[in-house]
């Protein structure tokens, strides 16, 4: 698995693209799970997860804890990673990095902030290669 | 020799884009091209503590929008400070005055006229910009087209630059050389 992470219009649709030109792109929708992407899978084809940010918005407006919604994103991306060695996938996530401002006044802005954070990390730590995506420039950080 | 030099608020990227440009220029004198406008205390206040750095051989050409008729008085093969992108993006999108707004396509072409203008010159143009998109971003459509532009400005400038510089803590790290 590895990870593309950014800001706002980095650029890593577009660092993902040049690196994965034959890749399927799968956009994770408000009430999927992650690990649904399996159905998609192609034997040797990369598959592309985006959307996650888009995801999370609608996410933490649920009344579920974040500790459990994080067990639930840990178990999904340990399944997808299976499926994925199975059918021989390099599985990309595109994540958003969005941690380095002020701490947001609103409760539910905070839980959004926090809730990335704490999947980006767990992605990372679940993926072989990590990605920084800055001003279109790549530099790997694992 | 084109250098892009980005961080955080207060991160020490101007320092670190004068030393590079006081470098190029060994014993002439620098250029300064200054995008801010004056509007406040505070804003006069910033502007003192960067004059107050720059003495001797800087010279300051003021242009909160024309910055490319500010490029065109350096002279050849001498070594420019642009400080910064990020007020100017502003500037450019939303007005420095009245009915002085630009498209995001005019801003480009105009930041590009000087690039093309510093190279055809052999100029060392030091360029700064702050970053801010690596945070949550207000879902205002002003605020998102700002920073549609300005990393629009960014993407475009780290792929022409021949040097891009992330700093923290006063501290330079080498995205591209």
């Amino acid at each position: 698995m590895q990870l593309f992470i950014g800001g706002a219009c980095a650029g890593k649709r577009d660092a993902v693209k040049a690196r994965f030109p034959s890749a399927v792109w799968w956009r994770l929708s408000p009430g999927q799970r992650l690990h649904e992407a399996t159905h998609i899978m192609q034997p040797s084809v990369p598959l592309v997860l985006h959307g996650v940010f888009e995801w999370l918005a609608a996410v933490q407006s649920l009344d579920i804890s974040s500790d459990v919604l994080r067990a639930q994103w840990r178990g999904d991306l340990e399944s997808l990673e299976s499926a994925a060695q199975t059918h021989e996938v390099t599985l990309v996530i595109i994540m958003n990095e969005l941690g380095r401002g002020i701490v947001p006044m609103a409760r539910d802005q905070r839980r959004l902030r926090d809730l990335s954070g704490w999947f980006s990390q767990d992605t990372a730590s679940q993926s072989e290669q990590v990605w920084h995506v800055r001003h279109g420039l790549v530099q790997a950080v694992k | 020799m084109i250098v892009f030099v980005s961080g955080g608020a207060r991160s020490g990227k101007s320092q670190v884009a004068e030393q590079r440009v006081l470098s190029a220029a060994g014993d002439a004198n620098c250029y300064y091209i200054a995008t801010a406008s004056v509007y406040d205390v505070e804003m006069a206040d910033r502007v003192s503590r960067h004059q107050a750095r720059r003495e001797g051989q800087w010279v300051t050409l003021e242009a909160p929008l024309a910055i490319d008729q500010a490029i065109a008085q350096v002279p050849d093969h001498h070594a420019v400070l642009l400080d910064c992108l990020t007020l100017w993006a502003g500037q450019v999108l939303f007005g420095a005055e009245p009915n002085e707004e630009f498209s995001d396509e005019q801003g480009l072409a105009l930041l590009a006229h000087c690039l093309r203008d510093a190279q055809a010159r052999g100029l060392t143009l030091v360029i700064v910009s702050n970053d801010l998109n690596e945070e949550l971003i207000p879902n205002q459509p002003a605020t998102w087209r700002y920073v549609e532009f300005i990393q629009c400005l960014h993407r475009w400038l780290a792929a022409e630059a021949d040097s891009v510089l992330e700093v923290i803590a006063g501290c330079a790290m080498e995205w591209k050389r």
